[in-house]
């Protein structure tokens, strides 16, 4: 039985999967695990341990040499090219330098999001408003992103990623660039999302972060699954 | 579908005037291509005046006088068809007054002093003849045979006539066929270069649409679109280039002594008209192939 309890369906899982990049580096080795809906997961370990590449599997923006990724009870290896944008509406993404765009207004940024996609413009006039109260900027919205702090800038990129309601959040080190204090914000912001029923995997190797929040930790080792623990710290 | 549509056209407005210097060059190359291709058109059809008369390998043609009686007619026709090794009989040909005024009106289209002289009464009927060997030296022993015929007017044989016009025009259809299609490559290999800087300075946009799931075909249509708009831009000049070409020609030919032939060297509006979409359209369809490679090249960014 996966961590997490079997009353769960699991929304990823990670059949032996191994991950080689060129060279024969080999990124992630034998990997499984499984994450039911709604958890809260912290991939931790050293720079190079695999636990970006482990989410660039689950969004599709990498395909394992062997092994099975499954997403919301999807395949990806059967997953068509095409099929791939929609995999994607079902997940936001969030990164250490936030990928922001830099001549688009806050507002914008998150519009850009539900644009793409071909969301109608009375769609985006309710939810880009939603999103950015639930993380704090409202009233910001005609700012640009370099008139913003850090963990400014990391808000709207939450909001970017959540405005579509996604199953799952996938973050790579969102507090990498940010101060403590800011962090704990940051942190406390992705648990309210989680707790509306996204399942949030994130990458880091902030052992405060971590040691605070007490959720599940999966820690990886040259791409090895050295350690998997319910309501774990960094060690 | 609104939002799309109108997303697809805001960003390619957008992204035309970012690069305006690069753009300038892939649509000035098309432009320039384009106009030799079109250039092409106008110069074979010119020729074609000239040559009309000569179509369907006719090796000589038998004038016949316009006062000439029928029996003098059926004399020539007779004459003709009794020398079967040489004169292809199946391919024999006699124009009758009016076609001959029709074909006329072709060959001096730009020379109406030429034109005016001629009336359907007035205007020679003719055999054109076709040899079954491909042997100048035989045609040429029949012509002196046929002069001497009463009702006769003259005999005129290709090789006197056209030789020089063909070999001219088939040199010439040749060098701007080969420099326009070389010039429609540069052009194709321009528009690529554009599109795909184009995409180079939005691979962050590009980055974040592919993380939220837009499809290849929603970030690839407005980089194809702005790529189909510098070739059609770029036809849009060629055809006011081929236009005030045409004009200055056609008048300056006009100037020639009539009965030269360069004075046929013209061309018809409705056909210019028509060479004017074919240009536009060879002009929208470089632009799309170009941009479509660049697109799907370039996506993975």
């Amino acid at each position: 039985m996966a961590p997490g309890g079997g009353r769960f369906v699991p929304v990823i899982r990670l059949d032996n999967v191994t991950k080689v990049y060129d060279h024969d580096v080999v990124a992630v080795r034998d990997v499984s695990f499984e994450v039911p809906k709604g958890q809260f997961v912290f991939l931790v370990g050293q720079s190079g341990s695999g636990k970006s590449t482990l989410l660039r599997l689950i969004n599709r923006s990498e395909r394992p040499e062997r092994g099975e990724v499954w997403v919301a009870g999807r395949h990806l290896g059967d997953l068509a090219d095409s099929r791939v944008p929609y995999l994607r509406r079902s997940m936001g993404n969030v990164f250490q330098d936030y990928k922001l765009l830099p001549n688009k207004t806050v507002f914008e940024n998150v519009a850009f999001a539900l644009e793409v996609i071909g969301k109608p413009r009375h769609v985006v006039d309710t939810q880009v408003p939603l999103a950015l109260e639930l993380v704090g900027l409202a009233g910001k919205e005609g700012r640009f992103p370099n008139q913003l702090s850090g963990g400014e800038q990391q808000r709207v990129s939450i909001a970017r990623a959540f405005v579509n309601r996604p199953l799952i959040l996938l973050a790579d080190e969102p507090t990498g660039n940010l101060d403590p204090g800011t962090s704990e914000g940051i942190m406390r912001l992705l648990e309210e999302i989680n707790e509306l029923g996204t399942t949030v995997v994130m990458a880091t190797h902030d052992h405060r972060v971590v040691n605070e929040m007490r959720k599940r930790v999966i820690a990886l080792d040259r791409g090895v699954v050295v350690r998997d623990q319910e309501r774990g710290v960094y060690e | 579908m609104i939002a799309r549509v109108a997303y697809a056209v805001r960003e390619t407005w957008a992204s035309f005037r970012r690069n305006l210097p690069l753009t300038t060059a892939a649509v000035l190359t098309s432009a320039v291509s384009l106009l030799l291709v079109g250039a092409t058109f106008l110069i074979q059809r010119a020729f074609e005046n000239l040559l009309i008369q000569w179509r369907g390998d006719v090796e000589m043609i038998v004038f016949v006088r316009s006062d000439a009686s029928p029996e003098q007619v059926a004399l020539v026709d007779q004459t003709l068809r009794a020398s079967p090794t040489i004169v292809d009989v199946d391919k024999l040909q006699y124009l009758d007054k009016a076609q001959s005024y029709e074909e006329a009106k072709r060959i001096f289209a730009g020379d109406p002093v030429t034109l005016s002289l001629l009336t359907p009464e007035t205007i020679p009927t003719q055999f054109k003849v076709v040899p079954v060997a491909q042997d100048p030296t035989l045609v040429r022993s029949l012509a002196d045979q046929y002069r001497t015929l009463p009702g006769v007017e003259a005999v005129a044989l290709a090789e006197d006539e056209f030789e020089v016009i063909s070999t001219l025009s088939g040199f010439v259809r040749t060098v701007t066929l080969v420099m326009s299609l070389v010039l429609l490559a540069v052009a194709i290999a321009l528009i690529w270069n554009t599109i795909r800087t184009a995409m180079f300075a939005r691979r962050r946009e590009i980055e974040v649409m592919k993380l939220v799931g837009a499809t290849n075909w929603f970030i690839r249509v407005p980089f194809m679109l702005e790529g189909l708009l510098q070739g059609l831009i770029g036809g849009v000049l060629a055809c006011g280039g081929l236009w005030v070409l045409n004009s200055a020609w056609s008048s300056g030919v006009a100037g020639f002594k009539p009965g030269t032939g360069i004075s046929s060297l013209v061309v018809p509006d409705g056909y210019l008209n028509s060479t004017m979409l074919v240009v536009l359209a060879i002009g929208a369809a470089a632009g799309a192939v170009g941009s479509a490679i660049a697109a799907s090249r370039f996506l993975d960014v």
